[in-house]
């Protein structure tokens, strides 16, 4: 263990932690942009720079391992003044439009904004053009709001080990791009750590603000993993999906159908109620209908060829219990053993 | 040198500026070239450690202009305040410079220097916009009336170029700072890219390199060096584990030829890769019937496995290069057949032949008596050098020496003595070979010189030494050793394996008095291009510099196969830009032992796992065992990607 103090107080922690960490771990709060608790520390922003005492030059807390008897300062003029230049900084190229971002109301870098009081930027230079192409057609890249923190390229590389996307260039002109677009999945793992409104979903034609929507916390049902997401719900209606870092088996992570795949929910495509074929004619029917005609043709057919001429076969997508109750009910209501899975093809 | 008017190098300032010239004081922090190239005088300098100005009509503003673009373009927009940083700072400077300057610019460009400086997260942002503040605070009147003058500032010429301490050491400057962060990152087939680029021998390099680099690195100001080189063995093993081949592209260049290239040692191998990758025709000549010259012959395979350097070498050859082997050029095949049949002929024939120590008893061709090169490379092909022999001596203190007597427990031998006539302290060998040495219980006689070998009935049966202790330095500064007299004694042995240098063996140019050699038996060629007299005829490797390193043969290889490239196309043979900046800085040092960096260090450096000193001695297994992913990743994060860039005003 290693002992060390920030901001004046005693902080006992494991060899190998970083400063940042010994500092959540008292409740010591210094600013971060780029750190995300899920990948290895990038060091981009700098927001988190603080003083060690006897060393001349500011450090990164989020890179900077612990040592025995440091004494940690996470705030100062000098600090500030570098955490407001670093913001300033992007907003040299960062537009201020959020009003029409998606991202508003849970972004970042407009709460840091917010926080260090940056109401105006003093340092000019030419815009910087950059590309707009991005590996999939599901997410929009915005790239004047690409702060260029660069969570994005870590997650695809670290969390999913993919990397398909990537920094390109040199010095003001460098900008992430799609160095391998044919291997990127559409996990959309980028979009969510992005801190800014840079990567934003492209899919849903609903549109609301993040503190206008009902998240709701479910279950995927596309297969078995069981992974935690929330619906984005408005007026009824799911207009996308988010997650949470930390919550369930995913972590955070989702695939690309989890993510993605929620359109069919308010589809006019979709069956709603049961239909009957009447005449060669599908109609629509209610649920007793519907049931009493299911159970009375299983009925016909056990009578006529006993129970082994009927077979059950569930779909991933419903639950456990529901998977229970199916092989429940064609064993005992049914009397077969005939049941199967989609999942065991 | 011509008078330094001021400089502020290592933040040490020295103002000459309203002195007469006997007056001036004296610039100790640097030794600033007086020429960039024969017709190109240097008038000031400006990089990572500060200003250096000789020439009183420089154009402070114009030079911190350039200096700063450049720093922009080589910012690896990795960080915030670096990327967009220093571009606002390039931006204002411009805008002073063409005549639009503003007052309040001075003081923006003062804080954001000093923003960026004191918290990039690497030493390009780190030291980038330290001369700035330097020329903002010892040249503000310049700066003042540039602004208040609103003309456009006369543009001067200058050349730039972006280094690191590691980079700059390493012969053939393997771009280190940033192969090592692509291992961070976990990018390991991009790092291996980033080698490869000059140097086809990763895996051989990455575990037999001297490491200049590592002597090099700035990280061992705060704790110790970065294991630059087991981070390179890390890659290629990593490729080589997941049974990648890698792909290289042939990109030809406009003319193709024919070239011939003698040895096929580590300087030919770079060669031929090179020279085949730009679509030349290559066909080498090799006298034994395998590859790795020396790597090969001299370095055992506990310390390299021969797969490695053969799958390496093999490449090449998948490349499209041919190799002869068991052709001996002067004998099998005459240089000026070679001259005929080809464009070019490079020379790469190491420096093979062991040297003898000047003792009684060396010329009677004693049974039991072995030159250090013949012993090694007996071992290595599989046989015991003099199996009647148990006791052995070798003398030297060098790596031949150390592998030498290492060697010997792998063929048996119990009792290993290593006589130098110096200490511990002075031996060239590298500290961890002589560790490792130690480890396996080699009896190291310090202090002891021979004086004559001991034989009965033509086998050697001891070796007479004196003890000897340590006077004046000499030349190279090391204390000169004196025999104490009558300190005579003898040391019991049957093999005696003198391994204390080797010399060229020059028959192939017997009768070519054309191309000329030295006295110490190497060819004589351009120090940059590598081309002879005959300017057909190159050459490189330990045969052009005496016995050396790995890579610095390698480095010769390459650099050779550029200029051939350059011969075949009909182009001069002219020095690049690099090239003159690889002289300057053996003027202005990269590398200062001496910074304070300012940071907390601590951070242990990750050693490699080694077999077990009491077994591993019998075996020829290797002793180094590669990095973990693990390991290689959290060593390869302790870089401080020590970028800088310099401007010489010329
Ligand atoms: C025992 C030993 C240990 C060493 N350990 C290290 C180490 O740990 N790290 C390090 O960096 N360096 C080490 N060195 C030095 C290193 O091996 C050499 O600097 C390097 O091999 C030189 O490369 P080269 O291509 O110039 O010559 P060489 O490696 O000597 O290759 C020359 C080749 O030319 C061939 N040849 C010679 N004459 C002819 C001819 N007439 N016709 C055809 N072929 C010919 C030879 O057979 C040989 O294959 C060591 C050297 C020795 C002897
Ligand atoms: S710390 Fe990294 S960049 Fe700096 S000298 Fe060492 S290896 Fe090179
Ligand atoms: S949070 Fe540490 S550098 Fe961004």
């Amino acid at each position: 263990m290693v002992t060390l103090t920030i901001d004046g107080k005693e902080v006992t922690v494991p060899q190998g932690t970083t400063i940042l960490e010994a500092a959540r771990s008292v409740d010591i709060r210094i600013p971060t942009l780029c750190y995300h608790d899920r990948l290895n520390p990038i060091g981009s922003c700098r927001m988190c720079v603080v003083e060690i005492e006897g060393y001349t030059h500011p450090m990164a807390a989020c890179t900077t391992p612990v040592d025995d008897g440091i004494e940690v300062v996470t705030k100062s003029d000098r600090l500030t003044r570098i955490r407001q230049d670093s913001l300033k900084l992007i907003l040299v190229n960062h537009p201020l439009d959020c009003p029409v971002c998606d991202k508003g109301g849970e972004c970042l870098l407009q709460d840091l904004t917010y926080e260090f009081g940056i109401d105006q930027v003093e340092y000019k230079a030419a815009k910087v053009e950059r590309e707009s192409q991005y590996a999939t057609p599901l997410i929009r890249y915005w790239p004047d709001r690409c702060i260029m923190c660069l969570r994005c390229v870590t997650a695809c590389q670290e969390i999913k080990g993919i990397g398909a996307i990537s920094i390109q260039g040199d010095g003001y002109g460098a900008q992430v791009v799609a160095v391998d677009a044919e291997k990127c999945q559409s996990c959309g793992e980028c979009l969510q750590v992005c801190p800014t409104g840079a990567l934003t979903e492209d899919l849903s034609r609903y549109k609301g603000r993040t503190w206008l929507v009902d998240r709701v916390p479910t279950t995927c049902t596309y297969c078995g993993c069981g992974c935690q997401l929330e619906l984005n719900v408005q007026n009824d209606r799911v207009i996308a999906v988010t997650t949470r870092e930390g919550v369930g088996v995913n972590h955070g992570s989702l695939c690309v159908k989890g993510r993605f795949g929620y359109e069919f929910i308010n589809s006019d495509e979709r069956l709603t109620k049961p239909l009957i074929k009447k005449n060669g004619k599908f109609e629509e029917a209610s649920w007793d209908e519907a049931l009493d005609l299911v159970a009375s043709k299983f009925s016909a057919i056990k009578e006529e060829h006993g129970p082994g001429a009927l077979a059950g076969l569930t779909s991933a997508r419903c639950t456990n219990e529901e998977n229970y109750l199916f092989q429940k009910f064609m064993r005992a209501a049914v009397g077969t053993n005939n049941v199967d899975h989609c999942a065991r093809l | 040198m011509a008078e330094i008017l001021f400089s502020s190098w290592g933040g040490e300032v020295v103002d000459n500026r309203q002195k007469d010239g006997q007056d001036f004081e004296p610039v100790n922090t640097v030794d600033l070239p007086e020429y960039f190239r024969q017709d190109e005088a240097v008038k000031a300098l400006m990089g990572w450690y500060g200003i250096v100005i000789r020439d009183p009509e420089t154009d402070i503003v114009d030079l911190s202009r350039v200096y700063i673009q450049e720093v922009q373009n080589k910012s690896c927009g990795k960080c915030f305040l670096c990327r967009i940083g220093t571009r606002v700072m390039a931006e204002t400077l411009t805008r002073i410079c063409n005549g639009q300057g503003k007052s309040e610019d001075l003081e923006i460009l003062k804080r954001l220097a000093d923003s960026i400086r004191e918290s990039s997260k690497c030493n390009i942002g780190q030291s980038g916009p330290l001369p700035i503040l330097d020329a903002l605070e010892h040249f503000a009147a310049d700066f003042e009336a540039a602004i208040s003058a609103q003309k456009s500032v006369a543009a001067g010429t200058y050349h730039s170029k972006l280094t690191a301490p590691c980079m700059d050491a390493c012969p053939i400057h393997l771009d280190i700072p940033n192969y090592v962060e692509c291992i961070k990152e976990g990018r390991f087939a991009e790092s291996l890219d980033i080698i490869r680029e000059k140097l086809p021998l990763p895996g051989v390099v990455g575990r037999v390199c001297v490491r200049p680099c590592e002597e090099h690195c700035r990280r061992m100001n705060l704790d110790a060096p970065i294991s630059i080189k087991f981070l390179k063995r890390f890659v290629a093993d990593y490729e080589l584990s997941k049974g990648k081949e890698p792909e290289f592209a042939i990109e030809p260049s406009e003319k193709t030829g024919k070239v011939a290239i003698v040895g096929a040692g580590p300087s030919g191998a770079t060669c031929a890769f090179h020279l085949a990758k730009m679509g030349h025709d290559v066909t080498v000549y090799e006298r034994f019937d395998e590859p790795g010259g020396m790597s090969a012959m001299g370095i055992p395979d506990y310390r390299l496995p021969r797969p490695i350097l053969r799958e390496e070498v093999d490449r090449i050859e998948r490349m499209g290069a041919t190799f002869n082997y068991e052709t001996t050029v002067g004998k099998d095949i005459k240089l000026s057949q070679l001259e005929a049949d080809n464009d070019a002929v490079f020379i790469a024939i190491g420096a093979q032949m062991g040297t003898t120590m000047g003792v009684e008893g060396e010329e009677e061709n004693y049974a039991g008596y072995i030159s250090g090169v013949q012993y090694l490379l007996d071992i290595n092909q599989g046989r015991d050098p003099y199996p009647e022999g148990k006791k052995v001596a070798v003398i030297g203190g060098g790596n031949v020496a150390i592998d030498c007597v290492r060697c010997s427990f792998r063929v048996g031998k119990d009792d290993v003595n290593l006589i130098y006539r110096r200490t511990k302290n002075e031996m060239p060998a590298d500290d961890v070979e002589i560790h490792d040495a130690e480890e396996e219980k080699v009896n190291f006689h310090y202090l002891t010189h021979p004086v004559k070998i001991l034989a009965e009935n033509g086998k050697v049966v001891g070796l007479r030494c004196v003890k000897m202790e340590l006077g004046e330095p000499d030349e190279s500064g090391r204390r000169r050793p004196q025999p104490i007299e009558g300190s005579e004694f003898v040391i019991e042995c049957d093999i005696v394996v003198p391994a204390i240098g080797q010399t060229m063996d020059l028959s192939l140019l017997e009768g070519r008095e054309d191309v000329k050699t030295t006295r110490w038996k190497t060819i004589v060629v351009d120090e940059v291009t590598k081309q002879s007299d005959q300017p057909k005829i190159f050459s490189g490797g330990d045969c052009e510099t005496g016995p050396g390193a790995l890579i610095t043969a390698c480095a010769g290889g390459r650099t050779a196969a550029f200029n051939i490239d350059k011969l075949i196309n009909g182009e001069p043979l002219d020095y690049t830009e690099d090239d003159y900046f690889d002289k300057f800085f053996s003027k202005v040092k990269v590398f200062d032992p001496a910074e304070d960096i300012g940071f907390l260090g601590g951070r242990e450096r990750k050693e490699l796992e080694m077999l077990d000193p009491d077994t591993r001695k019998f075996t020829n297994a290797e002793v180094e065992q590669g990095f973990s992913i693990n390991d290689a990743m959290a060593e390869a994060d302790r870089c401080l990607r020590c970028y800088r860039v310099a401007t010489v005003r010329v």
